[in-house]
């Protein structure tokens, strides 16, 4: 991402400078967060969650996706197993994210890797893992910065939930937001995010794989199995094309 | 300020079900060496999680959607993240308001 820049080769690497780096790198993501944010609290208003209820859930739960699928399904009586279970489906990418990040944070203390995850949201992740691999091709230990990756977990944390709190207290007036563009935000991040990670066509090929698959499941099968669907499907290619390399 | 007991219980079981799926791939994975297979698999995992998560908007109802897409696409190989989801928003709010 030609954003992202690696601290200057005679500049010291120091928590300040990590956490500006990260300030840099998050700006855009967080005019990406607030109309979602906003959208979400107001959604969910409608639906009958009181305004704390919006900031509980926002702030404890933390995943954006799962927050819509609960706040879709949120009717009276209230179907918690469903809600519950449709949040760790949606969130089962975590299961991978974490085991992805795993050997960059294994030498990091249980105490401070534990609570360090409750942050792995897809952005502060893909923006964490994506620096680490470059320090590492540079040669800078440890690759994982946790100052980085930490700054922008607070950062997505706070912002996610401070304005679907303010989403709540607004309410409707927050309309149709989809008007404006805002819903290929994500898309357009996630894509520059992609990019990023491009090493060649071969190493692609899976991720075409998981592309095509979760756009099949979504269009045949109903709720959130798209995702775990497509990355799975993307993952087995990768297993079976690894023999080629 | 008012919570409903089954709301609250509702929201912390959704925290509880989010903060495993935050841990377990780690805890599984960390402490172990990894075959080159493995590491091929997880290298491919971030880009196949976020394509994942963003099918959807391929496969679109609205044809101005999926062109607006296209255009997202073209400029998300060759711009910085601020500029791709400038033309994103303009390509999408454009489009909409063309085709009615």
């Amino acid at each position: 991402m030609t954003t992202t820049s690696l601290p200057a080769d005679d500049g010291a690497i120091t928590h300040g400078s990590e956490a500006r780096r990260a300030f840099k790198i998050a700006w855009p993501v967080l005019i990406a967060l607030i109309p979602m944010a906003l959208v979400l609290g107001a959604q969910a208003a409608q639906k009958g969650l009181s305004t704390i209820e919006v900031t509980l859930m926002t702030a404890l739960n933390y995943a954006g996706g799962s927050e819509f699928a609960a706040v879709g399904l949120w009717t009276s009586p209230l179907p918690v197993a469903l809600i519950v279970g449709m949040t760790f489906l949606v969130n089962s990418r975590h299961l991978l994210m974490g085991a992805a990040l795993a050997p960059y944070i294994h030498h990091l203390p249980k105490r401070i890797v534990y609570p360090v995850l409750f942050f792995m949201v897809d952005e502060s992740w893909a923006l964490g893992l994506a620096d680490a691999r470059r320090r590492a091709a540079a040669g800078i230990e440890p690759s994982f910065s946790l100052t980085f990756y930490a700054t922008l977990g607070a950062l997505f944390w706070f912002t996610w939930f401070v304005f679907a709190t303010v989403g709540a207290l607004i309410g409707p007036t927050v309309g149709d937001l989809g008007r404006w563009g805002f819903e290929l935000v994500f898309p357009a991040i996630f894509l520059v995010l992609v990019r990023g990670m491009w090493t060649t066509a071969r190493a692609a090929r899976p991720w075409l794989v998981s592309l095509l698959t979760a756009a099949i499941i979504h269009l045949t099968i109903p709720g959130a199995w798209y995702v775990p669907a497509g990355a799975v499907a993307g993952l087995a290619a990768a297993w079976f094309w690894a023999d080629a390399q | 300020m008012t919570i409903n007991n089954l709301h609250l219980v509702t929201i912390l079981l959704m925290a509880l079900a989010t903060y495993a799926t935050r841990v377990i791939g780690y805890a599984a994975l960390s402490n172990r060496t990894l075959s080159a297979r493995t590491r091929a698999v997880l290298d491919a995992a971030p880009a196949c999680v976020l394509l994942a998560v963003i099918a959807p908007a391929f496969v679109a109802p609205k044809p101005a959607d999926v062109i607006a897409l296209a255009i997202t696409v073209v400029a998300a190989t060759r711009l910085p993240m601020i500029a791709t989801v400038t033309v994103a928003m303009v390509a999408s709010a454009s489009l909409r308001w063309l085709t009615g």
